[in-house]
């Protein structure tokens, strides 16, 4: 199996406050990487650095040994120009917790807005687009306005619309957080069907369940640094690290 | 299916935006600079669109060489006098104000530049500014001479020279239903709010009986309004019981408000030139700009054959002459202007 | 203090209910079958009717005043003269407000920039024009010949290609740009405020897409913006209508203009001609305020879950809900 992230040396901080301090992660093209920690353990920070929303003071991340977001400058590393970056973030989709769906568009136009702005022309990413809705199982809200949906279903529209540009990757922040209970199920089912397509995933969550059901590894976060990784039969089941532990007890609770 | 309907929407939204911005665009642009067509050989027309003020006269005059020749080269380069108005927005007719035809800028004040403009030889453009503008017009280059009822100050030498072509005779305006009488005697002024313009011979006049009133124990208020329009709402309203003015002003606000709802009168006329220094009307170019000679030429030729007259007669200012015209006389003192 | 005292001289609840303090002979049961009375407001009523009163008053005068001099305001109404002024505070307004929208926005742009040099001189920019009045803009600019008797570019201390200042300029093109330099400073202030209220994440779900950044402005963030831009720019456009009666200054007769010239010379006109001026400006105000009812509710849409109703619709709604409620049942 071949690499498709590779994270080195990977470290942030918010003035005095340090909130990654060298990660090192790698993942493999095709499976799921499930991302635990606290709130505040560096999670989303590191799973924004993925895709450059967040710039890192030190360290890289390559996409199938390509650098994001930064070039080699002699001795250095570089932020790249914006417009490159906003190229490189097409092979990577993101699912964000509150949707960020936009309010103005339909439903359709939210999804084919990222491929007609590629240059896709608009008929094909229409056609493409009903297809990825039919996916999601939202085929007849195509003119429906984001607000005029459940959050359930708005989060499956934010899915549909991170898949139009056909990335190799796709992240997801927490992507149930922000749902009511009896809507988690739908989002969940629609990223486990995802699972089995070949693409990679990488999803930080708080579904332990959905963790040990669909994760090939999972990877648990605490204070800017990874402290275990392993199958979730590993983490999840059998924790080593006692902060592992105090973690699962309190989420299982 | 929904899709194609958004999009219309979305063109119609534009579309609105658009004309709200853009609504009217295409009209065409209104600016109150004027160029007269070019007169009829060696005839001006003066007293047009005068709404009663004045009696439409052509008047018979050409180019005079010598007196041509003596003016500044870019004034002749140019072929046009521009001459400067002050009547914004309100005009005070019948010296400057726009004709009943509600376009023509006319009065007897534009109609002395286009006479004296065709003594020159030169194409007249009327400009209308207010009366700030009007100075600056003539500081700028962009007016040449300004013809706008302006009175001859020492404090308006430091900066213009001035070529005097009118006397100025006051009046005092009150409601028709008020029987105050001025009377020649400043006394009766007594207790009394009069209106009158600031900077100029009558407010001179008003503010030396005020102090002489003040002197005996009794009271005057002056007061001052921006244009003729707030004047006359204030007399109307009985803000104030009487205005100060000139009298050819007057006596046309007398005339048009016979038969409105408040009628006016004159209750009382006072020669400029009485007790003190007069106060003369002057055509007013920048300071040695050497424009003031050819103008005061041009006046003197108007008068020495006759044109002069005519115009006085067209526009009822027979109590305004000057026997001459003088390059900056001696004007009102420093003190008052 | 939640104690419950019961008063011997009041009957305990005859229907077994848990309500006290029930006057005798009541069945609360059968009350809770019928509409609850709404409560009344009599002092609201007697301040509506001395509104009213007052109201009547005045149109009253509006009839009986012969000051108003109605037969002349419908004579100068339509004149040429006044339809000339009022075309002329429709272009200078409506150049104006493209001009200031459209400089706004760049004026917007330039502050929320990062590049320090341009944030600082659009905040001075700002500050400059909001603090000097629009009249003292007006009278500058039309003497700018006095402060700058001539216009050039080239190169500092090189070749210079000048004109005279005002020969360059008409009356028109000065009053278009002191309007619009002083409305480019609040239209950016409005664009601005406008910009910052559009949710940080759609800025980062539209990065996240690889939306090109010029796309990102003018597709997602401008278009939301829209909705807070659009009533305050729409004040604006208001504002700037109202401005324009300062255009005489540089020489420039519009509405308010032409009325106060014809006022000299139809002296007894004057009130009626002022009349004249506050109706047109009444009704291109109102001409605004509809088409800005119709720009909100398309930007609207995606934000609320149900448009608000047209006025037409509502009057069909109104109309239908009337006939299709039975006579019984409407109480005032």
């Amino acid at each position: 199996m071949s690499i498709a992230i590779d994270i080195h040396n990977a470290t942030k901080s918010y003035g005095d406050k340090t909130v990654l301090k060298g990660v090192d992660l790698t993942v493999e093209a095709g499976t799921v990487t499930v991302v635990l920690g606290p709130s505040g353990s560096g999670k989303s920070t590191l799973l924004r650095a993925i895709n450059h929303l967040e710039k890192l003071d030190e360290g890289y991340v390559a996409l199938n040994g390509e650098l994001i977001g930064v070039r080699v400058h002699g001795e250095r590393l570089k932020e790249r120009r914006e417009k490159d970056i906003l190229k490189q973030r097409s092979k990577i989709g993101f699912v964000f917790q509150n949707f960020n769906l936009f309010p103005h568009l339909t439903i359709l136009e939210n999804v084919t807005e990222a491929p007609i702005s590629q240059g896709v022309k608009p008929k094909d990413a229409r056609e493409h687009a009903r297809t990825l809705l039919a996916r999601v199982g939202l085929a007849d809200k195509e003119g429906a306005y984001p607000r005029q949906l459940s959050g359930g279903q708005q989060q499956r529209v934010a899915i549909a619309r991170a898949l139009a540009l056909e990335p190799e990757v796709i992240l997801f922040d927490e992507p149930t957080s922000a749902l009511d209970p009896e809507l988690v199920g739908e989002v969940l089912s629609v990223i486990r069907t995802l699972a089995g397509s070949g693409k990679t995933l990488i999803v930080v969550t708080h579904e332990i369940g959905f963790a040990r059901e669909v994760a090939d590894r999972v990877v648990f976060i605490d204070e800017g640094l990874i402290v275990e990784e392993g199958t979730p039969a590993e983490v999840l089941s059998n924790p080593k690290n006692r902060r592992t532990q105090d973690f699962l007890s309190k989420v299982l609770a | 299916m929904t899709t194609p309907t958004a999009k219309r929407l979305r063109t119609i939204g534009a579309l609105a935006t658009a004309a709200i911005l853009t609504a009217g665009l295409a009209a065409c642009t209104t600016s109150a600079d004027a160029t007269d067509t070019a007169a009829a050989s060696g005839t001006v027309t003066v007293g047009a669109f005068s709404n009663g003020a004045g009696t439409e006269t052509q008047i018979e005059v050409s180019t005079v060489d010598e007196i041509r020749t003596t003016l500044p080269q870019e004034v002749l380069d140019s072929g046009e006098l521009t001459i400067g108005i002050g009547a914004l927005p309100a005009g005070f007719p019948p010296l400057a104000f726009t004709g009943d035809d509600n376009e023509t800028l006319t009065g007897s004040e534009p109609d002395l530049g286009r006479l004296v403009a065709a003594v020159f030889g030169l194409k007249p453009v009327v400009s209308n500014a207010t009366w700030d503008n009007l100075f600056v017009g003539i500081d700028t280059g962009a007016t040449d001479v300004g013809f706008s009822n302006i009175t001859d100050t020492e404090k308006r030498k430091e900066k213009y020279d001035f070529a005097s072509y009118r006397g100025d005779n006051l009046a005092f305006q009150v409601l028709a239903s008020n029987d105050w009488e001025f009377d020649d005697d400043y006394e009766n002024l007594a207790g009394l709010t009069v209106a009158t313009s600031s900077g100029t011979n009558q407010e001179k006049i008003l503010l030396e009986w005020k102090s002489k009133l003040e002197a005996e124990g009794k009271t005057l208020d002056v007061v001052y309004f921006p244009d003729a329009n707030s004047i006359t709402l204030a007399l109307n309203s009985g803000q104030i019981d009487a205005q100060f003015n000139p009298n050819p002003g007057i006596a046309y606000q007398n005339k048009q408000s016979e038969d409105g709802a408040n009628p006016t009168r004159t209750a009382g006329i006072f020669s400029g030139a009485g007790e003190t220094l007069d106060g003369l009307i002057a055509a007013t170019v920048k300071k040695d700009s050497g424009l003031a000679e050819p103008v005061a030429a041009a006046i003197n030729y108007l008068i020495e054959n006759g044109q002069y007259e005519q115009w006085l007669d067209a526009w009822g200012l027979q109590d305004e002459a000057v026997e001459t015209s003088l390059v900056n006389p001696p004007g009102l003192p420093l003190d008052n202007s | 203090m939640t104690a419950v005292t019961h008063r011997p001289d009041q009957a305990p609840p005859a229907d077994g209910t848990a309500v006290t303090g029930l006057p005798p002979g009541i069945d609360l049961k059968q009350l809770a079958e019928r509409k609850v009375l709404p409560l009344r407001h009599p002092v609201r009523w007697v301040i509506t009717a001395l509104v009213l009163v007052l109201l009547a008053n005045f149109a009253q005068t509006l009839f009986t005043n012969p000051s108003w001099e109605w037969a002349k305001v419908s004579q100068w109404f339509f004149s040429p003269a006044i339809l000339k002024g009022l075309q002329l505070t429709l272009l200078a307004t409506a150049i104006s407000a493209v001009v200031s929208f459209l400089g706004g926005i760049v004026v917007a742009l330039a502050r929320l920039s990062g590049n320090p040099v341009l944030s600082t001189l659009s905040w001075l920019y700002i500050w400059l024009f909001r603090s000097v009045p629009l009249i003292l803009v007006l009278i500058f600019l039309f003497n700018l010949g006095n402060l700058y008797p001539s216009v050039g570019i080239g190169v500092p201390f090189g070749p210079q290609l000048a004109v005279p200042t005002f020969t360059l300029l008409s009356p028109l093109v000065l009053g278009v740009i002191g309007l619009s330099l002083s409305e480019i400073a609040y239209c950016a202030e409005i664009v601005r405020a406008g910009v910052l209220a559009v949710d940080q994440g759609q800025h980062e779900a539209a990065k996240a897409l690889g939306i090109p950044q010029r796309r990102q402005f003018f597709r997602i963030v401008l278009p939301q913006a829209l909705r807070s831009i659009v009533p305050a720019f729409v004040n604006q456009i208001i504002g700037l209508i109202k401005a324009s009666s300062l255009l005489f200054y540089v020489s420039l007769l519009d509405l308010f203009g032409v009325a106060q010239n014809l006022g000299s010379t139809y002296p007894t006109d004057i009130i009626p001609l002022l009349v004249v001026a506050t109706l047109w400006y009444l009704i291109l105000t109102s001409a605004i305020s509809i088409v800005q009812f119709y720009i909100e509710r398309f930007y609207a849409r995606g934000s609320v879950r149900e448009l608000p109703l047209t006025p037409l619709q509502r009057i069909r709604r109104t109309v239908a809900g009337i006939r299709s409620t039975p006579q019984g049942n409407t109480i005032a």
